[in-house]
């Protein structure tokens, strides 16, 4: 399976633009024999929109936009993030990922674990998503993280129980911390993360992060896929916009599972009972 | 504090070009004054944008500067940017003339906006946004003119303390000559930062990041080793300067204000 993750700077607030720009990646995609196409957290919008979130609102089921990313990404698996309004929540905006495939929306994640601290003020804008749901992407079992998601790593987990075998991330993260050998040390802590989480969880992990300047905010790039077996496959530039492409053999997950048996020895309904508990404590 | 200067002058270089071309601008303005902070700014800039987009105003009162000024125009020579010399000591003494003081720091605060005044005028004539040179220790200790030196478009250097630029301007190559003067603001010949502050940029350095990057508490600071009193003036330095990191606050009395709760992002649709 030929995986391409675009790392890209979208243009603040400019739909437009930044469909035009996720036409053309497609339609190069689509040349390369792409099967998985990979845009970044709210590439179709910009991240720091602040008051034009309701402006930048989509329902992916009804919007024309999305009928044109489905017709562009005819043949392919395409995850893209945007804003998510839906006619049955009006006024609720979500920051969101969406699964197309087979010309039609396959899955959306809404991001739950919104960054409301420091420079992040994402618990202002958004509405909180509420679950970490798995669902059978064409290659296979596939679950959505939306950037913070991912480091928390009860996320993770929850796909991981769900039957996932191969983890999406899409990012917006900004880089901070310039004392580091190579680029900015936060990108270090994502790769930290790939590579625990693509070990643990037998599965693979697919990093999506995009670049440019928004506020005076750099975003850090840095895109990755980590393999089954905890090993980097490929890593992006630090900055750059470029493609990152990569060959997968989703029959490595198999492979993997046979020696190491993560997957097969978990228990859910442990974890469960223990989270009760844990809950039940937090309301006494 | 240490720094990966490669890895800085790419991101910093990256921003200018960025910020340039998102609000349709290809030239950059900046105030030369023969110091380290510009003269780094300059050298990022010349990179980012190609040096004949760089203009460099060197704008000394009088000839009391004159070694600045050669080292100002030395380094503007040897970068290939535009530059251009203005005097502004007949403004300066024409209004001083009329409100006439003793004060250092009156004078040194006019100068400072009269060359804010210039550099924005030349950036209306030219087409050029303004790159701001504060860096973060006088941003944090508001060592700086309010509407005067802190006055800029976009600021690449305010994310380094002083002697970060140091470190940067010594792997950028910034001349010898330059990287071992004193600092100073210029407010009259002789001036030095250091003696005005009463302490030395890498004590100042050491507390700010102790403090700021850190998030430790003053005793933390204190029985990390570092001295009290240092530690007292440079939170009282902070505190009292917060005003002239902020915009000014608005009597908020509709339901939607600029600054409180109409907040758009800077860079809307760049």
């Amino acid at each position: 399976m030929k995986v391409f993750l675009v790392q890209m700077a979208p243009r603040l607030g400019d739909i437009k633009s930044n469909l035009d720009r996720h036409l053309e990646f497609l339609d190069r995609a689509r040349k390369d024999k792409a099967d998985l196409v990979v845009f970044p957290e709210l590439g179709l919008t910009g991240y720091s929109l602040k008051d034009l979130v309701p402006d930048a609102a989509l329902n992916p089921v009804r919007s024309p936009i999305f009928k044109e990313l489905l017709a562009a990404g005819r043949g392919m698996s395409v995850v893209v993030g945007f804003v998510e309004e839906r006619g049955v929540e009006r006024g609720l905006f979500y920051n969101s990922a969406a699964f197309l495939a087979d010309g039609k929306v396959l899955h959306v994640h809404r991001k739950v674990f919104l960054p409301t601290f420091g420079m992040f003020e994402e618990g202002k804008f958004f509405a909180q998503g509420r679950d970490f749901a798995p669902f059978q992407a064409p290659f296979g079992k596939t679950g959505l993280m939306i950037c913070r998601d991912f480091l928390q790593y009860g996320s993770s987990y929850l796909l991981f129980a769900g039957g996932a075998e191969v983890m999406i991330v899409i990012s917006a993260a900004p880089g901070r911390g310039i004392a580091g050998p190579v680029g900015f040390e936060t990108s270090h802590m994502w790769e930290l993360m790939g590579e625990a989480i693509s070990y643990f969880s037998t599965a693979f992990v697919l990093y999506c992060n995009r670049t440019g300047f928004e506020e005076g905010l750099s975003f850090a790039g840095g895109s990755f896929i980590y393999s089954p077996k905890g090993e980097l496959l490929v890593r992006a530039s630090d900055l750059n916009e470029e493609v990152l492409s990569c060959d997968l053999d989703i029959e490595l997950v198999r492979e993997v599972r046979k020696k190491w048996t993560f997957k097969r020895d978990e228990r859910p309904e442990i974890i469960l009972h223990s989270l009760e508990r844990i809950i039940r404590r937090h309301e006494d | 504090m240490k720094i990966n200067p490669a890895f800085v002058e790419k991101v910093l270089t990256r921003f200018i070009r960025d910020e340039l071309t998102k609000f349709g601008f290809k030239k950059g303005i900046l105030g030369l004054s023969g110091g380290l902070d510009s003269a780094v700014c300059a050298i990022l800039a010349a990179r980012a944008l190609g040096p004949k987009n760089v203009l460099a105003l060197i704008m000394p009162y009088g000839t009391g500067f004159a070694a600045d000024v050669k080292d100002a125009a030395a380094l503007a020579r040897s970068l290939g940017i535009r530059k251009k010399t203005i005097d502004i000591a007949s403004q300066i003494d024409a209004y001083f003339l009329r409100f006439s003081t003793k004060s250092r720091v009156l004078k040194g605060n006019k100068m400072a906006r009269e060359r804010m005044s210039i550099l924005y005028d030349f950036s209306a004539r030219e087409k050029a946004l303004i790159l701001g040179t504060s860096n973060k220790t006088e941003l944090l200790i508001g060592y700086g003119t309010i509407h005067g030196d802190m006055a800029c478009a976009i600021n690449p250097l305010g994310d380094l303390y002083k002697t970060q630029v140091r470190e940067l301007g010594a792997y950028l190559g910034v001349p010898d000559k330059i990287m071992k003067k004193q600092p100073t603001a210029g407010l009259w010949p002789g001036q030095t930062d250091e003696k005005e502050i009463g302490v030395g940029y890498a004590e100042i350095d050491a507390v700010l990041f102790e403090l700021v990057d850190q998030r430790k508490s003053r005793n933390e600071v204190i029985s990390g080793g570092l001295r009290a009193e240092v530690v007292d003036r440079i939170i009282a330095l902070i505190k009292g300067s917060e005003f002239k990191r902020k915009m000014p606050p608005i009597a908020k009395i509709s339901s939607r204000t600029v600054g409180h709760d109409f907040l758009y992002p800077y860079d809307w649709g760049k």
